[in-house]
């Protein structure tokens, strides 16, 4: 039996590692050349050179973009070794456009050695969770950024060393020699590229607690200068560049980030907002590249490592601070590029491992449940139900199923207003039923072209779709933004509804008939409201800034069209105004059913107002406000008119799927298929909705039905 | 709980006070645009009360609001499409919100799950094929198609909440009738239904709002001045920018919220339990 399982695990790793080398070869070999592929391709040129010239001393004083420590250019020059000699790439700035004219017997031993350290970091992670691995293994933004000439593979890599080394150190009786291991795998990612450091963070924090808890705070102090001086040296000696002179070329390199981070002009005409590292995870370097990646599940893995987070905490709490303290620091980092997201995409598999497994645990339980729990319907009962069945149900497939069904098959052609004349005249039916039956082949479809007849292409829009909407950054705006805005109505409505709710408070009625105000005003003149006060050039504040100066409370608001981190302010503001109304609602309503005598016994036993909010009115409360906040969060993900009256067009789903659809719109216009399939990736969204609404409210139909 | 102190109170008052001065501010700043009798086109300066009181604007709303179409047709086209639409929604959708409440039959639980899912799609889920399969059909440009699709967009929210106040009637009741020899459509009919029809007008009026405020999708369905509505008129004014004074548009955004908003305030409560599909008890 054990045995049995060992072979298993052995074919999962073996089968991992075989995926991951397939999918970084293909990349190797289709990736187009990015940016700064050919500055790190001249720096290990240069290393090539002094090793055929055996020119050691040289290494001294070679280092192209001396900003990164060179150890990953170095390795990257020996595997140039096998390659002819070319020409050395020209030097050229920052800001330039990728050199697509590398030599291609350079670029693949380059590209290759770094997809071989990406696989050891791949195979090291199957070891500890062959699924984590797999899921690595496919994040194809690691895929990417480890499969060119980057400095993202070995850092990658030697920061996962560093981290294994000292859990093994943790469950070791001997921890010196795993220690040491540890501080020279982060001496070694630290001589690659500064950022992959974030590990030290991680680690320092965990062994802290660790020690704290086993009271050997004293031991700790002396075990970590042994680990940071040795972790040290092995940089310095990693890195031949500084040792003529190290401290002012140390001072250098640091300085240049914090110098390019705020100055640089391809990072402020990037335009990132704060919050780019949590879009860049939920899109796909496909985007970009669509051959180089088979599957894009980059979008899928960020859902379920948020859903494996806190087991993966309970598991091992490294890896969480891992994750949390390189999060914190790209959030707060001014440059947003998104290979530097590849120093977290190990803890990242790690926990998307743990939440799928969760997910499938969790959903066999069920599927188990429900085998237990069968019901049985009495005949006579279901007979007396047809009459009343039959008429609504006709309406009902008439109006609402019968029209999805329709969206979905045109979501299988590409029908567009090109097409539109072939497509009224039955052209839709023929694809639809040509490809049904095989009769027709299906084609290719692209997202902005217009054939002028329609074609079957079945399913295969759907990738192609995703891929554009999580690209676009319209799927991780959809989310986030569910999730502030109703975090801030709710948060508002309950803390005006426990203001109201105080005894011997005057004015209550009037301040509640107040607030409800914007509530009972249309969605769509609420917005036109906010849009008079925020409209660029015309609108209220920009008026009153022009009369009074930027300094007026506020002021600072002005101009937010132009700076991408403000925008979501701007549309917080009036969906806070308009759905804290509803929260403030069910949370009064909530208020009063919790009895009076709750408060009588905390009092009792000499509760304080915040004791008594925190452990007993917050709960009590939360399970009856569940049903509101579900409601406000699909209205927020379905949120329309506010972005459509303030020209955001693809800040939701719904939004952008009416845009592209409207065939007098903007961008991208008349790909009614491309909407159809917009709106069908909704619906399953929302499918996730309302099972959770199902679960949480007591609508759920075993408990109402009696 | 004892009552609160003076200097609570105090602090709460003024709490308030600045979260009621955040809900009036953009209702204010419209109302300064829709009583301005000085306006010709957009605001140039900032002001906070009008520069010329003033209610010609609202006088001209109400005659023409909108190039040369009448507030008279517009409100009429409104009225006709949202109360068509919530009609429909409301006597279609009926009979199978009582078989949902009432009977238990195989497939109950799937069909519940896709009302609920119907009801919680955004109407552009529906707007795309409906407006194809009205292009078809070639009505796309009637106020007909409007009423099917707002019909549409909103039956399934109101077979959820019919169904809940179908299910909110003690069953006892409806047995009473059953054993005096009514048959189900008869207890149907003169004992659930007006038991149920407080709510069930709250639901229909919830589907009334929202043909009545819908402006983008209803765009698409429209070629001609004769099937604008009201809210699309207030959007082609925001549209064509500053060809009019905005009195005019700030004034007809309050023509247009009145009704709703007082309908809202004396209704509060029920709006509330049905907007959370039947959740609060």
């Amino acid at each position: 039996m054990k045995r049995l399982q060992i072979s298993l695990r052995i074919l999962a790793i073996l089968f991992v590692i075989t995926i991951a080398w397939i999918a970084r070869a293909h990349a190797v070999d289709k990736l187009p050349i990015d940016y700064d592929e050919d500055d790190y391709l001249r720096a290990s040129q240069e290393y090539t050179h002094l090793i055929r010239a055996s020119n050691w001393l040289g290494f001294q004083e070679a280092n192209y973009r001396p900003e990164h420590p060179p150890l990953a250019k170095i390795l990257m020059g020996f595997s140039l070794l096998s390659a002819p000699e070319e020409e050395l790439t020209p030097d050229a700035p920052t800001t330039a456009q990728p050199n697509k004219n590398l030599p291609v017997d350079l670029v693949k031993p380059a590209r290759t050695l770094n997809a071989v350290f990406g696989l050891l970091t791949v195979a090291l992670l199957a070891f500890l969770d062959p699924l984590a691995g797999l899921t690595l293994g496919l994040h194809t933004f690691t895929i990417k950024y480890v499969s060119q000439i980057m400095l993202e593979a070995l850092p990658a890599l030697t920061s996962l060393v560093t981290v294994l080394a000292y859990l093994q150190s943790k469950k070791q009786k001997s921890k010196t020699s795993w220690l040491a291991a540890s501080a020279i795998f982060l001496g070694l990612t630290a001589a690659s590229k500064y950022l992959y450091c974030v590990v030290a963070f991680a680690i320092l924090t965990d062994w802290f607690l660790e020690s704290k808890r086993q009271n050997g705070l004293g031991n700790f102090y002396k075990q970590v200068i042994f680990w940071g001086i040795l972790a040290l040296v092995i940089f310095f000696a990693a890195d031949p560049y500084l040792w003529p002179n190290p401290i002012q070329r140390l001072k250098e390199s640091v300085f240049y980030h914090a110098a390019y981070s705020s100055g640089a002009a391809e990072v402020q005409n990037a335009g990132y907002p704060f919050w780019q590292p949590f879009a860049w995870i939920t899109m796909s370097p496909a985007m970009w590249s669509k051959d180089a990646f088979f599957i894009a599940p980059d979008f899928f893995i960020t859902v379920f490592a948020f859903l494996g987070l806190a087991g993966l905490w309970k598991k091992e709490r490294v890896y969480v601070l891992w994750l949390g303290f390189a999060f914190l620091f790209l959030l707060f980092w001014p440059t947003k590029w998104p290979q530097y997201i590849v120093i977290f995409t190990v803890p990242l598999s790690l926990s998307a491992s743990l939440g799928i497994q969760q997910t499938w645990q969790s959903a066999m339980d069920r599927f188990k449940d429900r085998k237990t729990h069968k019901v049985v319907f009495a005949k006579k009962e279901s007979r007396r139900a047809v009459p009343w069945l039959v008429p609504g149900l006709i309406a009902f497939a008439l109006l609402t199923v019968f029209p999805l069904l329709f969206q979905f098959a045109v979501s299988t052609t590409d029908f567009n207003s090109s097409s539109i004349r072939d497509g009224l005249n039955g052209g839709i039916w023929n694809a639809v039923w040509g490809g049904l039956t095989g009769q027709a082949e299906s084609t290719e479809m692209a997202i902005t072209t217009h054939p002028n007849r329609v074609n079957f292409v079945g399913l295969s829009s759907y990738p192609d779709v995703f891929i554009f909407v999580s690209g676009r950054g319209t799927l991780f705006f959809d989310i986030f933004w569910t999730i502030l805005s109703v975090s801030l109505q709710g948060f508002l409505g309950v803390s005006v509804a426990l203001l109201l709710w105080q005894r011997g408070l005057r004015l209550g009625k009037f301040w509640q008939t107040l607030f409800i105000l914007p509530w009972a005003i249309p969605e769509m003149i609420g917005v036109l409201m906010w849009l008079n006060i925020f409209s660029p050039e015309t609108g209220w504040l920009a008026l009153a800034v022009r009369s009074f100066g930027a300094n007026i409370p506020f002021g600072f608001l002005n101009g937010w069209e132009s700076t991408s981190s403000l925008w979501i302010v701007i549309f917080l503001i009036p969906a806070i105004w308009y759905g804290f109304p509803f929260m403030m609602l069910a949370a009064s309503a909530g208020l009063k059913m919790i009895p009076q005598e709750v408060y009588d016994a905390a009092m009792m036993d000499g509760a304080d107002t915040v004791q008594t909010f925190r452990y007993i009115t917050w709960p009590l409360l939360l399970p009856l406000l569940l049903p509101a906040i579900i409601v406000r969060g699909i209205f927020a993900f379905n949120q329309f008119y506010l972005f459509q009256t303030f020209y955001y067009r693809d800040a939701t789903l719904a939004t952008l799927s009416y845009n592209i659809f409207n065939p007098t719109g903007w961008d991208i216009t008349g790909q009614f298929a491309v909407s159809a399939a917009i709106n069908i990736i909704t619906v399953l969204i929302l499918i996730v909705f309302v099972y959770l609404f199902n679960r949480w409210s007591k609508a759920d139909e075993g408990v109402t039905y009696a | 709980m004892r009552k609160i102190s003076f200097f609570r109170q105090l602090g709460t008052q003024i709490l308030l006070a600045c979260i009621g001065l955040f809900v009036i501010l953009p209702i204010w700043a419209t109302m300064r645009l829709a009583f301005d009798g000085s306006l010709k086109s957009r605001p140039t300066e900032f002001r906070f009360f009008p520069k010329e009181w003033s209610t010609t604007a609202f006088m001209q709303v109400l005659e023409k609001p909108y190039q040369s179409v009448d507030f008279e047709v517009l409100l009429k086209n409104s009225l006709t499409v949202s109360l068509s639409a919530a009609f429909i929604a409301i006597i279609l959708g009926m009979s199978l919100a009582y078989a949902f409440a009432r009977f238990r039959f195989p497939g109950r639980q799937f069909g519940l799950f896709a009302i609920l899912l119907t009801a919680f799609l955004p109407p552009v889920a529906f707007m795309t094929p409906l407006y194809i399969l009205l292009t078809m059909l070639k009505i796309r440009t009637t106020l007909m198609a409007l009423v099917i699709v707002y019909a549409a967009f909103g039956m399934p929210f109101c077979i959820w909440n019919m169904r809940a106040a179908f299910q909110s009637i003690p069953k006892e009741v409806e047995e009473a009738a059953f054993l005096d020899g009514a048959g189900d459509f008869k207890t149907f009919l003169y004992i659930t239904l007006p038991l149920a029809m407080p709510s069930i007008v709250v639901a229909g009026l919830i589907s009334f709002l929202m043909a009545y405020s819908e402006f983008a999708i209803g765009w698409l369905f429209v070629e001609k001045a004769d099937t604008v509505t009201l809210a699309m008129s207030i959007y082609a004014m925001v549209q064509s920018g500053n060809a009019q004074p905005w009195s005019y548009l700030g004034s007809l955004a309050i023509i247009m919220s009145i009704p709703v908003v007082i309908l809202f305030i004396l209704f509060q409560r029920t709006l509330l339990e049905r907007l959370m599909f039947g959740e609060t008890a």
